[in-house]
């Protein structure tokens, strides 16, 4: 599903990811992990098509095509969600219309009709009782005031509402007390299907707990130094990193 | 004297030709005020930002051409289009002729301006511009018992295809003591000519009547016009007070607010859009002669393609008059590189006890709400016409009468397509 190469990346003068290769298939959940300023976020970023960041080298592809060649809109409508590590509070933008104003833009990229008002909102009740939301979150502005585990609810809403084929969920565990979490791992775990692929960009074995990964990666300086498979998760918590780091150097 | 001047003899033949009437008096001494003075130019204060030439050249060319009113310009759509769009009692005032074809209920007396109607002291050059050619005008009478049921619209509306064209008009509106009133003034224009609309709109507002007014400008994009809105509060009077400036191609709004009664509570908006060749300009004049009372004005600014706005928004807080609480706010959303908001806040300050604050800011899209909007699938023009409508909305949230609520919103709404699709009118 999604293949990227010996992909390198930089923003100003920085190289950020440096001959990362990674291979996700349909049907696998991953973890990355890696310590503060490895490269995670920015590898989330650039594959959503975030414009800050310059792909300087390497290809990435998914479900055969180059997307690199596709706006981040094309992308999000061709399956592709980032669950974003600080999502942005958009006063002004209801929470109902971005949801279906994005249900409705990526159905319409695959020729299907376009939701009316009131599947709209039967969808999207359903969606919110599955995590624990209060529907009035539907008519407050994007993010507007919520509380960090609000937020990161909301960004597994848009995710169950659009349904993507490849999920990246960006720290989504970070900061969340254990309700939160265990509702977006419920969240997660209920997009878990064979066509699907998710990657799970985290700090922290903990959220590993509850969404079990087929593959366990560690990102370190722009490249992973390891993968391996949810023991390796276990093995980082007991040891930390600078292990790896050493062993590599070594 | 300085350069924005008239032809002397074409002018005073055109105040000359007018109907010998109660007026006549006052034309006159107009015109000689204004012939001693000509337009403002950028060389005064006020007027640093707004050049006035097109102005004068749209008269000079409209005194040349006879300065006969032209009515070539079929104004029936439109004026049906409009009135259809908000459910309202109606006054229409097309190309300076008043007819009343809503039904305007008890309590509201509605006659063409006449001598009574004049108010003391009120000058300037334009307002002098004004009454040397004022021939019809408005004067409506709102008791304290007039319901409010519906909001009462006044629909300015002109225009002509074939000769520049210059209207004045003039309204003078007095809400009595207790009144209760919701009021819309809408202007708008058509035709293919040139056109200088130039407009005085006297509001006197007495003790404990409450009124909320919302001016719409959305005249054609090659029109300019001039507007200035003197406002008289009474004692513990309320008003609410919103302008939308969509259209147009050369616009300034003077509003001038006199507090010089206690407990007086004013609030203003105002939106202003502006693309392609486009020049808006709002000045904003709060006068607080008394308190305690207070004055809150917001107003907002989307700036696309080519253009050029202005805010200029003035507090001042005689001596004496403590108590005042006074705010001023302007934001501004530029959407391209070729815009230009000269904002000016000011705040003048001859009173101790008071409360006072001012605030400017100027900014883009935010490129993260924009990725992040994107990233949800929204097209890169549809995320950044929802995040300027976001910012519009907070005036337009704010609109006090309902009736107008959805076609002012689909007003906006086209402005804003033309705007993020590239910034042309």
């Amino acid at each position: 599903m999604l293949e990227i190469k010996n992909l390198s990346a930089s923003t100003g003068d920085t190289t950020i990811l440096d001959g990362l290769s990674l291979t996700v298939n349909a049907g696998e959940v991953h973890a990355i992990m890696g310590p503060n300023g490895s490269g995670k976020s920015t590898l989330a970023l650039v594959v959503a098509g975030h414009s800050e960041y310059a792909v300087t080298d390497g290809s990435v592809t998914y479900k055969g095509k180059d997307l690199l060649q596709l706006e981040p809109e094309e992308r999000a409508r061709e399956g592709i969600f980032l669950g974003f590590q600080y999502p942005v509070e958009i006063p002004g933008v209801n929470n109902a219309y971005l949801l279906k104003a994005a249900v409705n833009a990526k159905r319409k990229h695959h020729g299907q009709d376009e939701v009316d008002a009131f599947e709209f909102l039967k969808l999207a009740r359903e969606k919110m009782g599955l995590l624990g939301m209060d529907p009035k979150f539907l008519n407050r502005g994007v993010n507007e005031g919520f509380s960090g585990g609000e937020k990161k609810r909301n960004e597994i809403l848009q995710m169950a509402m659009l349904e993507p084929e490849l999920a990246i969920l960006d720290e989504t565990d970070s900061g969340l007390d254990i309700d939160a979490l265990k509702a977006v791992a419920k969240g997660v775990n209920a997009l878990r299907d064979p066509q699907r692929a998710i990657i799970l960009v985290t700090h922290y074995q903990r959220l590993l707990d509850y969404v079990q990964p087929d593959y366990v990666h560690v990102l370190s300086g722009g490249k992973i130094l390891r993968s391996g498979d949810k023991s390796l998760a276990l093995e980082l918590e007991e040891k930390g990193y600078d292990w790896l780091r050493e062993a590599a150097n070594a | 004297m300085t350069g924005l001047t008239l032809p002397d003899k074409a002018l005073a033949r055109a105040v000359d030709s007018l109907p010998d009437d109660s007026l006549s008096g006052t034309r006159q001494a107009a015109l000689a005020r204004f012939l001693e003075r000509g337009f403002p130019t950028t060389r005064l204060e006020d007027w640093k930002y707004t050049d006035l030439k097109a102005v004068a050249d749209i008269s000079r060319r409209w005194l040349e051409s006879g300065a006969v009113p032209v009515d070539d310009c079929a104004l029936e759509t439109e004026i049906e289009r409009i009135r259809a769009s908000i459910d309202a009692d109606w006054i229409v005032v097309a190309n300076g002729e008043v007819s009343l074809p809503g039904v305007v209920r008890d309590g509201i007396e509605v006659s063409t301006y006449n001598e009574s109607s004049l108010a003391p002291g009120f000058e300037g050059p334009l307002a002098d511009f004004n009454a040397a050619l004022l021939t019809d005008g408005l004067h409506i009478h709102i008791g304290p018992d007039a319901s409010a049921d519906k909001p009462l619209a006044l629909l300015v509306i002109d225009g002509a295809d074939s000769a520049p064209a210059v209207a004045q008009t003039r309204i003078r509106i007095e809400f009595d003591a207790g009144a209760n009133a919701r009021l819309v003034e809408y202007q708008a224009s058509r035709g293919a000519a040139d056109h200088y609309a130039n407009a005085v709109v006297e509001l006197d507002i007495a003790g404990d009547a409450v009124v909320d007014y919302v001016r719409v400008q959305n005249r054609a994009a090659n029109h300019t016009q001039t507007h200035r809105t003197e406002v008289r509060l009474g004692d513990r009077s309320v008003l609410r007070y919103c302008g939308f400036d969509l259209g147009g191609k050369l616009v300034r709004n003077d509003l001038d607010v006199e507090v010089s009664a206690p407990e007086a509570d004013v609030s203003i908006a105002g939106l202003y859009i502006a693309g392609d060749g486009q020049h808006l300009d709002n000045h904003v004049r709060i006068d607080h002669q008394v308190g305690p009372a207070r004055s809150a004005q917001e107003y907002r600014g989307i700036l696309g393609g080519r253009c050029r706005c202005v805010w200029n928004g003035k507090a001042i807080v005689q001596q004496g008059a403590d108590g005042t609480d006074a705010e001023q706010a302007n934001h501004n959303l530029l959407l391209s590189d070729r815009c230009e908001i000269d904002a000016k806040p000011e705040l003048e300050i001859y009173a101790d006890d008071v409360k006072c604050s001012h605030g400017t800011t100027v900014g883009q899209i935010d490129d993260s709400a924009l990725f992040y909007l994107r990233s949800r699938g929204l097209d890169k023009q549809d995320a950044m016409r929802a995040l300027t409508r976001a910012f519009g909305a907070s005036i337009v949230n704010r609109l006090p009468i309902a009736e107008l609520a959805e076609s002012l919103a689909a007003m906006v709404e086209t402005r804003l397509t033309d705007l993020t699709n590239g910034g042309s009118q």
